[in-house]
């Protein structure tokens, strides 16, 4: 029986009215297998191009390699070193510092979100309808414009041009709040705080020791979006960052792309695919508890 | 909301219910307290800013032809607001935002939708590839993912335009009626995978049960489908909806991307180019004023939008 | 529950020492001291900082290894160079905070479209003085784009002449040669055409750019006249410009791909293209783009008199070196700066034609040897020297790129390329009524 009932297979369980017929069951495979290559032939393009040279991109079919397989290797070499001299050989450096950008700064952001979704979801205190009126609100600005003041306000701090200048700003989210609230609502029960509260536990230790570990797919959740928006970010370090050793991958793929001379867009997508892959294995490795996370929070919401 | 009065409420009591209260009221701060400063400095401190310079433009002072290179910035009132509420190149960015918000994101959410419930029931036996390979492109970022199809549009290099115009299909992905439709698939393209996660989810976890008494009821799957999943994501469709037009009101990366290959977009082609525009002085020289009073007016549209949207939601609910 | 009030206790501490930082927020950088400023005692060891768009692309020679070659002879006076990785409108606004904050960096490059901008925004040192110290250095026309108001504000880097670049294999094999007239250059293009061949490109993202440069080979569009702007940018120049291309347009011998899209690429690739007006910099790109296409059959032409500009060329692009206000070694800083943009080997590998005459620049190889062996180097200063008076005018960014929007209209036959000028005019006064200057009648 569990074998079966894994998603594969099941089918011979169904009784019949549910059972597809076999028309309709190819014709949604196929639907669904057009609908892929619409996703990912982009992507495939991408990867193609990456391996072409500027005259090549234009000059060549665009769904195959432009180089006999045998040198392949070395137009992917190629590539790779105009990117190094792209990035002044610090593409690694510049993938670490976004992992770090985005790694700290969706912790924190993650944390501080789900104590505050907290919060206000369980406790009632003075000014929290103005407090979540006014977050609630800040979702409609438009974040990009916020820049310019946030540059101002972390240089009156001497902050600008440091680490912190980019994860205290990208650990603010007011979506990420606003789950962290619609989770502690939906799956955080007050009979069990009740209950812990009349064994004697603290507020700090109820919220350490039991909220937490309810939360956690909703942390995921959090963590990912606040993980991908800090990632996808290139404006904020565009006006923080003047030191190279602090830039994110993304700058270094901006600082391309924006050149009015520029047109290595082969070795620019080898860039973007190379940056983009521990995003993807993150979201590979995730990926159980982010659905998890999700659904708690989807269906009450 | 009910869960929190039930909180304070639960104390009986005069004296212990005006502890718990306080205690309630401490503790919620307390609670909120980290991400508040942070948000003070992030949001509240750079909007008030923002209000506050909507009323400012930059003017050139020192006299002579340049100014004598000083510039001052001076309080003009609700001047910028009424450049921004005249402006025919702003309404007509805000009508392009709404066509697409009207067209791109209902096309978004029902294929994301549809999507999901195809994975989700039984037509297909290997679901993992398809969900990975449609939520890929979310990891893209929105610039290369622009650059990316504005090859594939290029009809001197793009493969797909080459393809169809040898069996005889000939467009112009950026004629002047489908730069917007062009634009919209960008998007489409990028954020389609992730909103269907969100929604396969919400489908996974509907209870078993439910399902097991629909098939004892003999209903068949198009009738689960209809019946029991698409109540049970409303929520998130819901959800899903009002974040993208939101989203889509800030429109930016794509045409600031497609412009390269069709100058005929301008640089205020959506309200947030006008206003990143505008901030940069290649739209007007007068400083951060106009383009803060574009993001508020903006922001009471989008304000305006989201409430309207919960209103019809709640009335059709009704 | 004491902690939690301790907590809140806290955040309000921190909330008011915040507020207490934030207060200086909006004061500008006059709070500076002047008086280190003054003290420029040989012995004193400075740091310069110098933020650039170079680009610094692999194979040529780094920004960075050009300034240690200066740090190591000149321990007193140490330069910290760094790239600016965005656009150039966004640098200025960068610089524009920064300046307002006090502590922007001591040199920035700016283009000559741009500085009357960055000047009337405040953000520039007046280094009269020291400039005029190395003034020989330069072409003239191009050290004079470093100038406003009779004020020296840095130093010129690199032009961006305009000339005539096309395919002579091609022009050969068609029977054509270089026009020199413009009726000889409509009847040209229409002959090439007839093969579905173009000598000539309609760039309607460049127009902002370009088109004031060829107009303005014939009169200047911006004069001062008793401080205030006339402006005229609807001069006989620009009509002939427009005359030019519209009958190009309207006999469909010019193509309309944006010169910055990868289409533009493809037809020079694909050999429709065989001759386009460009500006000198983009010599390496063409080499870049063509790869071994057509590698020994293009060169470079002076541009001909092709609307009413008698020869002249126009720049198009190019930018210098600025020192930005609030800079304590304004004199360290120019000291720095007249050595880095004469060394002309570097920064000839990075793509740049440059303003020092200090030394001949050598065409880079891969150049020569695309270009049939001809000195391009030789015909770029040619181009130089031919150069017109063209000036800007302050907020000239969004004239260009009112410019660029009508041009394309025009490319798809729903404006006149004439409109592309009268555009031109009604923003020009408009962003200058805007900016609060006076405009003469």
């Amino acid at each position: 029986m569990s074998i079966f009932h894994s998603k594969a297979g099941s089918t011979q369980e169904l009784p019949r009215s549910m059972r597809p017929s076999h028309l309709a069951k190819i014709i949604t495979v196929a639907v669904l297998i057009i609908t892929l290559i619409y996703f990912l032939f982009p992507i495939y393009w991408a990867v193609i191009a990456s391996t072409k040279s500027p005259s090549q991109l234009i000059g060549s079919n665009g769904i195959w390699f432009a180089s006999s397989l045998k040198d392949l290797p070395d137009a992917i070499a190629t590539n790779y070193s105009k990117l190094l001299g792209w990035t002044h050989a610090r593409f690694w450096q510049w993938v670490a510092n976004s992992l770090i950008y985005s790694g700290v700064s969706a912790v924190i952001g993650t944390i501080v979100s789900v104590m505050a979704g907290y919060g206000t979801a369980k406790f009632n205190f003075r000014g929290k309808g103005i407090a979540m009126a006014v977050v609630m609100a800040s979702l409609l600005m438009p974040a990009a414009l916020m820049t310019i003041p946030q540059y101002s306000i972390f240089q009156a701090l001497h902050l600008d041009n440091t680490m912190l200048s980019i994860i205290i700003p990208c650990s603010v989210s007011p979506f990420g709040f606003f789950l962290g609230r619609v989770y502690a609502q939906s799956s955080v029960p007050t009979e069990l705080l009740e209950a812990a509260r009349i064994d004697g536990a603290g507020e700090a230790r109820i919220f350490f020791t039991i909220v937490l570990r309810l939360l956690a797919p909703a942390m995921v959740t959090i963590f990912l979006f606040l993980f991908v928006a800090t990632w996808n970010n290139f404006l904020l370090p565009l006006m923080m960052l003047s030191s190279e050793g602090l830039y994110p991958v993304t700058l270094g793929l901006y600082g391309m792309v924006s050149l009015p001379t520029f047109n290595d867009r082969g070795a620019l997508m080898m860039g973007a695919l190379l940056g983009v892959l521990p995003v993807i294995i993150l979201f590979l490795c995730l990926q159980r508890f982010w659905q998890a996370g999700l659904a708690a929070g989807a269906v009450k919401g | 909301m009910s869960a929190t009065r039930r909180s304070s409420a639960a104390r009986p009591g005069r004296a212990g219910r005006s502890d718990a209260v306080k205690r309630a009221e401490r503790t919620g701060w307390a609670f909120m307290a980290p991400f508040g400063i942070l948000f003070i400095v992030v949001f509240i401190i750079p909007i008030i800013y923002a209000i506050y310079s909507s009323f400012f433009q930059d003017v050139a002072s020192g006299g002579g032809a340049y100014g004598g290179g000083t510039m001052v910035n001076k309080f003009v009132g609700l001047a910028n607001f009424r450049y921004v509420v005249t402006s025919a190149a702003f309404w007509s960015g805000i009508g392009r935002v709404l066509i697409y918000t009207l067209i791109q994101v209902p096309i978004m959410i029902i294929a994301a939708l549809a999507l999901a419930m195809v994975l989700d029931s039984y037509m297909v036996k290997h679901v993992t590839p398809f969900r990975l390979g449609y939520f890929l492109p979310y990891a893209i970022p929105g610039v290369v993912a622009s650059i990316i199809w504005v090859f594939l549009y290029n009809p001197q290099i793009s493969p797909i335009v080459k393809g169809l115009s040898s069996i005889g299909i000939t467009v112009d992905f950026f004629a002047g009626k489908v730069v917007l439709a062009s634009m919209a698939n960008i998007t489409t393209w990028t954020f389609t995978g992730y909103n269907m996660l969100i929604f396969l989810a919400a489908l996974q976890a509907i209870p078993h049960d439910l399902y097991e008494a629909a098939r004892i009821d003999g209903a068949t799957g198009l009738q689960i489908a209809l019946h029991i999943k698409l109540p049970n994501v409303r929520g998130a469709a819901l959800l899903a909806m009002l974040l993208s037009i939101i989203g889509t009101i800030q429109l930016f990366n794509e045409p600031q991307v497609m412009q390269t290959a069709d100058p005929g977009i301008s640089n205020s082609f959506t309200p947030m180019m006008m206003a990143m525009n505008t901030s940069r002085g290649t739209l007007t020289p007068k400083g951060n004023g106009p383009a803060s009073a574009i993001a508020i007016v903006m922001a009471l549209i989008a304000g305006v939008l989201a409430f309207l949207y919960a209103w019809i939601e709640r009335k059709v609910n009704e | 529950m004491i902690s939690e009030g301790k907590r809140l206790l806290a955040a309000v501490t921190s909330l008011a020492a915040l507020s207490i930082a934030l207060s200086g927020c909006g004061s500008s950088g006059a709070s500076k001291s002047s008086s280190e400023s003054e003290s420029s005692k040989s012995d004193e060891k400075v740091q310069i900082t110098y933020l650039h768009r170079l680009p610094d692309k692999p194979n040529m020679t780094p920004v960075n290894d050009i300034v240690a070659r200066w740090n190591k002879s000149h321990p007193n006076i140490q330069v910290k160079a760094t790239k600016f990785n965005g656009k150039s409108a966004e640098m200025i606004k960068k610089l524009e905070t920064d300046v307002k904050a006090g502590n922007a960096p001591d040199l920035a490059q700016v283009g000559y479209a741009e500085l009357p901008e960055v000047y009337t925004k405040s953000m520039l040192e007046d280094v009269s003085a020291e400039a005029s110290k190395y003034k020989d250095n330069f072409s003239p026309g191009a050290y004079k784009l470093m100038g406003i108001d009779g004020k020296m504000f840095g130093l010129p880097q690199d032009t961006g002449p305009l000339v005539y670049f096309y395919n002579k294999a091609e022009f050969d094999k068609l029977g054509i040669s270089v026009p020199t007239s413009k009726d000889e250059l409509i009847e040209t293009a229409k002959k090439a055409a007839a093969q579905g061949k173009y000598i000539m490109s309609y760039q309607p993202d460049e127009a902002g750019n370009m088109m004031p440069g060829l107009a303005g080979a014939t009169k200047p569009w911006y004069t001062v006249k008793n401080d205030a702007w006339v402006v005229d940018t609807q001069t006989d120049g620009s009509k002939q410009v427009a005359d030019v291309y519209q009958q190009l347009l309207d006999a469909k011998a010019a193509p309309t791909n944006p010169r910055w899209d990868p289409s533009f690429d493809a037809s020079l690739k694909n050999g429709q293209l065989i001759g386009t007006v460009g500006s000198a910099w983009e010599a390496p790109l063409i080499v870049d783009t063509m790869g071994d296409t057509g590698k020994g059959e293009w060169r470079v032409a002076q541009l001909g008199d092709w609307f009413g500009n008698s020869g002249k060329s126009s720049p198009d692009g190019g930018s210098g070196v600025a020192v930005l206000k609030g800079s304590k070694h304004p004199e360290q800083a120019m000291e720095f700066l007249n050595w880095f943009n004469t060394q002309v080997k570097d920064l000839t590998s990075q793509g740049l034609v440059l303003a020092a005459t200090t030394e001949e620049a050598k065409t880079p190889e891969s150049w020569s040897s695309f270009f049939g062996d001809q000195d391009l180097m030789k015909e770029f200063a040619t181009a130089n020297k031919n150069m017109g008076d063209f000036t800007y005018m302050p907020g000239f960014s969004s004239v260009a790129a009112a410019m660029t929007e009508t041009a394309a209209k025009a490319a798809t036959g729903q404006a006149k390329v004439a409109d592309i000028f009268s555009q031109a005019q009604t923003t020009s006064v408009a962003t200058l009524k805007d900016y609060g200057l006076a405009v003469a009648k």
